[in-house]
């Protein structure tokens, strides 16, 4: 297994490319933000934290709040949209959760975002609770939950994520 | 993403400096006992957290760990005599004990004054299984003896080995929390190596090859589940603990040993895997222990300074052949080897204001997230956890649940290590 099965070769090796010299030299450039994450809470406990959140500076995130069946959302400032137009270009939607209400909403936006490739993610806002309804119900249309999270928990998701 | 100062914060773990100072409330692995043999063998030097040190094995059993610099004019003690209970500078021939004490100072008059007011500073060293363990922190502060269960069971059911990763702590630690990579990276190993193959569970993995995960917080870091469909009512739950700062377990694999690891700062570019496998209820088999020997499973193959065969001076033996063919995905040998070559690649301290983190990274964000809020509230004179013995009892755990049971709640127990119980595995 130990022959020579590579011959590294100059600059191009390893050996030269992973020292902190080299690393100097990755090439620097903006990166785009997230596309189109859709923030969305599921009950009004949520909707504070969401609404807490989006009063921060974001790239193309917005933010909404919903009820059963979940065919409409409602924007931060009142305005209702169709779910559908709203995550037309997203690639990630998060839901939040406290009280586990709305799961009809919650399976819908599942469903869509199932059928639309788009990625879902659950934050079960139930802190020192491990188990509750918000879990039961987020976690078969929640490709990753967060259990349980803290309201910093979404501000550090969009920021890591370049929401 | 992460802030440049949030990267430093994370990253530097020399003495002074913020996770330096929560690094030093725990006990860490520093050697493995074989690096110290027998009474009076040689004195092996230790880096560890960027300070270096010396370590022996006096007369009398007991280990040293202390300054690596004579307290005279500064000569290396690696070149030290180890003799009757002491280790002797070979430039004057000032003699320390186990404490960094000195005993002897043959070039002064003989005046027990004078050599009790030399002492080198020096660290608690204590073995447990086949590791030698070291606090490095205030000796007011100094918490109970690691009760990681590996290291509790007796002789013959663990084996650790250590490997040397060329990068800072935090890029390794990140790969074993990241479960995500699982699937791509090491998919070509379930089938075919001795230390996972044949298990119920591997059929499961290879079934559905977009987990579901779920980020646990508790209490002594993190439990991060990956969830597959198993049977039509059940799930197929392979769950990783985390817990702070630095210590991560991966799932078992049907009766397989389970193993696990410490990401150990040696400075701020290099750091050592810790690898251990051990079994709860019985010896390792001779043929275990040999493929371990080996670098199988998460071990490597290593030369005598613990730095691996495959490493970047010769490509990490790059197989193009193997990866075109997909025997394995990277081109790389060995599941140590595929984590270690790619986290090296990164550079010694990645740029995270160059990341683009995406969702299933959930676990990497609220594992740095933990991190911080350790660090500062250590600032705050709060004590962390993940150094007593209650979050350090933990068991990683593969296993099949009904589908509407929350992971924590129907794995309970099975996460608690116990003496003698079974682990839970498929
Ligand atoms: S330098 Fe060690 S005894 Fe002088
Ligand atoms: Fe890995």
């Amino acid at each position: 297994m130990f022959e020579n099965l590579s011959i590294p070769v100059g600059p191009s090796s390893c050996a030269e490319a992973t020292t902190a010299k080299e690393a100097a030299y990755r090439i620097d450039y903006p990166l785009p933000a997230a596309r189109n994450t859709r923030i969305i809470a599921l009950d009004s406990e949520a909707a504070a934290i969401v609404r807490g959140a989006s009063e921060l500076e974001w790239g193309q995130a917005r933010f909404y709040e919903t009820s059963d069946p979940g065919t409409d959302l409602v924007t931060m400032d009142g305005r209702t949209v169709s779910l559908e137009g709203e995550i037309a270009e997203s690639n990630t939607i998060v839901m939040v959760s406290a009280s586990g209400e709305n799961a009809a909403a919650m399976a819908h936006l599942g469903e869509v975002c199932y059928n639309r490739g788009i990625m879902t993610a659950g934050l079960a806002m139930t802190p020192g609770n491990l188990d509750s309804d918000a879990l039961h119900n987020l976690r078969p249309h929640a490709r990753v939950l967060l259990v349980p999270a803290e309201p910093d928990d979404l501000v550090e998701l969009l920021w890591a994520t370049r929401a | 993403m992460l802030r440049t100062e949030i990267n430093e914060l994370l990253t530097q773990t020399g003495p002074g400096t913020p996770m330096g100072d929560l690094f030093r409330r725990y006990w860490q692995p520093v050697l493995l006992a074989e690096e110290l043999p027998e009474n009076d063998c040689p004195p092996v030097r230790v880096k560890v957290l960027s300070e270096r040190l010396v370590a022996f094995r006096d007369s009398s059993g007991r280990y040293g760990l202390m300054d690596e610099f004579c307290a005279h004019r500064g000569a290396s003690l690696w070149f030290g005599r180890n003799e009757e209970n002491g280790l002797r500078c070979p430039y004057h021939g000032w003699k320390y004990d186990v404490t960094g004490q000195a005993v002897d100072v043959p070039s002064e008059a003989d005046n027990g004054n004078f050599c009790a007011s030399v002492k080198l500073k020096s660290y608690p060293t204590v073995k447990l299984g086949d590791v030698l363990w070291a606090y490095l922190g205030d000796p007011d502060k100094q918490p109970p003896l690691p009760e990681w269960e590996a290291y509790t069971v007796p002789d013959g059911q663990v084996f650790t080995s250590k490997r040397l990763q060329e990068c800072n702590w935090l890029q390794a630690l990140e790969g074993g929390i990241d479960s995500s990579h699982v699937t791509f990276l090491h998919g070509g190993n379930l089938d075919t190596d001795p230390l996972f193959k044949g298990s119920k569970g591997n059929e499961y993995n290879k079934g559905d090859l977009k987990p579901f995960f779920e980020v646990v917080d508790y209490e002594g870091g993190l439990l991060i589940g990956a969830r597959r469909n198993a049977e039509e009512e059940t799930y197929y739950w392979r769950v990783t603990p985390w817990v702070l700062p630095n210590f991560t377990m991966v799932p078992p694999r049907g009766d397989h040993p389970v193993h696990g690891h410490f990401w150990v700062p040696i400075d701020d570019e290099n750091c050592w895997a810790y690898s251990f496998d051990y079994h709860p209820t019985r010896q390792l088999t001779e043929t275990e222990l040999e493929a371990m020997r080996a670098g199988k499973g998460v071990h490597s193959a290593n030369d005598a300074a613990y730095r691996p065969l495959a490493n970047k001076d010769n490509d990490y033996l790059m197989d193009r052949d193997a990866q075109r063919r997909g025997v394995t995905y990277s081109g790389i040998e060995g599941i140590a080897l595929q984590d270690s070559s790619l986290q090296e690649s990164m550079g010694p301290i990645v740029d995270r204001t160059k990341e683009r983190l995406v969702a299933t990274d959930a676990g990497i964000i609220k594992a740095r997230q933990k991190l911080r809020k350790a660090v500062l509230a250590l600032q705050d004179g709060v004590d962390p956890v993940g150094n007593r013995p209650q979050d350090q009892k933990v068991r990683s755990v593969a296993t099949v649940l009904p589908r509407e049971q929350a992971f924590v709640d129907g794995i309970g127990e099975a996460m608690k290590a116990e003496p003698g119980k079974p682990h839970t595995s498929v």
